[in-house]
């Protein structure tokens, strides 16, 4: 099973709502993935261990992680989800 | 009407386990939802209620003697364990008042934004929690329910204002548009950093200081790992307490896990409350239908800047170190180190980026809030107490509810004599609200010029 790694500034709130989202989404796509939460601060450590990042929000990758990292805005903002479940599953190959 | 309060009494005596599942169900069928779904959300958020209890009831056991051992061997006066914001938040969510205060800050939010006194729709209720609490510990010492629901009305108020104000800031700073960040424990810190910025740029010399760190990822990346950090700490403290090195080292893996359980626990809160924000938005977007308004988001999208984590794994162990230096200071910061970022976000914005002036001013922010916390952590842990928690005569803080400079500052004026504080409240946010809202709709106006 693909695994997701959702990171947000806490690895509480927002990535608690946008794991929600983005498991149903791609239940939808009928992809089925193991989703966790992180914080950002945290991304360095746990990224590889995953196939797709998503974060809720800016991150710089300045650690080059190989991972493929995902704007995750468009499940808070509610703009543009489609185009970004798109980016996610085209990322989980 | 005697039925409705004998009923609310009983569940008061039944406590915040009970209560927290009953006033979750009842709020969600308030709003339109279906029982089942609306009683699962209530056990959802009972269930991490029961989680945070099992968590901190621990902490506070493990380090309690610890602490009493450090003043003992070297006069260490820390002795107020910081328990991290998801553990304030949820003794937020327990208290009886709490769908009061919840209806009081959305429909202030509601009015303003008829009113088009405000830009920022903020359904985010789970951050509600940041405006509540000093509702929460005003009740507690005032016992006046009027004067508890008008703080928190007033942090309402502010919140919105303070998020349209930062807003342009954020938009060319950290690249967001049309959102705000009606987050407290975000824009508190604006307090603090934008006079003192304003002084910095007049100081000669000082003003032109910058600093390189793009390194600090690699050599201090290890203060991000809270896992890390905790256990570290942990076994600090242990040695500190003279402890033996097996003692320290299970001090060390119990902090571990307090770090990383508390949010597992306050995740579950989130979970439980999600459907609300859902049926919240609803009913906004159904009022709203034709405004044009900010989204109000989580601070969290932000702090994922380079800068910004740049600058909180430099004041991470600063703020430890200030901690234990700053007189008259016994908050031993703990599980609110890793969110440090969201205190010096908006920091890093105002100074346009410069880590060197971050610092200095991330420094005088997180001072504030170890002061602000050792003040208000008796009222703190009475109040979490009440709701079940047992802390066995531990003090706990946090860096967030009212050690934050402006709740604290706001907790004053309605827990004082409120014939002196009142006024002077009003004058300070009308001259405020003057300047800054002619500077916001320059600043908005100039944006769309920009655009167009």
């Amino acid at each position: 099973m693909k695994r997701v790694l959702i990171a947000c500034g806490n690895g509480i709130a927002t990535s608690t709502m946008v794991a929600m989202k983005v498991r149903e989404a791609l239940k939808e796509k009928g992809i089925e993935v193991k989703v966790e939460q992180c914080k950002l601060l945290e991304v360095p450590a746990k990224g590889a261990d995953y196939d797709v990042v998503v974060t809720t929000g800016r991150y710089d990758n300045t650690t080059n992680l190989q991972t493929p990292i995902v704007s995750g805005m468009a499940f808070l903002t509610g703009i543009n989800k489609a185009a970004t479940v798109d980016e996610i599953v085209k990322a989980l190959g | 009407m005697q039925f409705l309060y004998d009923a609310f009494q009983a569940l008061l005596k039944a406590g915040a386990f009970v209560m927290l599942p009953v006033i979750i169900t009842v709020v969600g069928l308030c709003l339109g939802m279906k029982i089942t779904r609306a009683f699962r959300s209530g056990l959802t958020v009972g269930i991490g209620f029961v989680g945070i209890k099992l968590v901190i009831d621990m902490l506070a056991a493990n380090i309690g003697p610890a602490s009493k051992a450090m003043v003992e061997n070297f006069g260490l006066q820390l002795d107020i364990i910081d328990v991290g914001w998801g553990a304030i938040a949820s003794v937020t969510w327990a208290s009886p008042i709490i769908p009061l205060l919840i209806l009081t800050i959305f429909l202030v939010n509601v009015v303003l934004l008829s009113l088009k006194a405000t830009d920022t729709l903020d359904v985010d209720i789970w951050n509600y929690h940041h405006m509540a609490i000093v509702g929460v510990l005003v009740y507690f010492v005032t016992n006046n329910i009027f004067v508890a629901v008008a703080s928190a009305a007033v942090m309402a108020f502010i919140t919105f204002k303070l998020s349209d104000w930062t807003s342009p800031l954020v938009e060319r700073f950290f690249g967001i548009p049309n959102v705000s960040l009606p987050t407290m424990s975000f824009l508190s810190s604006v307090v603090i950093a934008y006079p003192m910025n304003w002084i910095l740029d007049r100081i000669p010399g000082v003003n032109k200081i910058s600093m390189d760190l793009n390194k600090a990822q690699k050599y201090l990346g290890i203060f991000g790992e809270s896992t890390m950090l905790g256990f570290i700490l942990g076994c600090i403290i242990g040695g500190l307490a003279k402890y033996s090195v097996g003692a320290a080292f299970n001090l060390g893996v119990h902090m571990a896990a307090v770090m990383v359980l508390i949010p597992k626990m306050t995740s579950l809160f989130v979970e439980g409350l999600m459907p609300i924000s859902e049926a919240a938005t609803e009913f906004t977007s159904k009022r709203f239908k034709n405004r044009k308004f900010l989204i109000g988001l989580d601070a969290a999208v932000v702090v994922g800047d380079s800068r910004v984590i740049t600058t909180a794994l430099v004041l991470i162990p600063l703020t430890i170190l200030m901690a234990a230096i700053l007189p008259g200071n016994r908050v031993m910061p703990f599980a609110d180190l890793a969110v440090i970022t969201f205190r010096i976000a908006l920091v890093v914005a105002i100074a346009r980026g410069n880590v060197f002036r971050s610092i200095l001013m991330g420094l005088v922010v997180m001072a504030a809030i170890l002061y602000a916390g050792t003040l208000t952590s008796p009222v703190l842990t009475a109040v979490a107490t009440q709701t079940g928690l047992d802390f066995k005569g531990q003090m706990i803080s946090s860096f967030a509810s009212v050690s934050m400079t402006l709740s604290f500052l706001i907790y004053q004026v309605f827990v004082n004599n409120l014939m002196i504080t009142v006024p002077i409240l009003v004058v300070v946010l009308g001259v405020i609200y003057y300047f800054a809202q002619k500077a916001y709709r320059k600043a908005i106006a100039a944006n769309e010029q920009g655009e167009m």
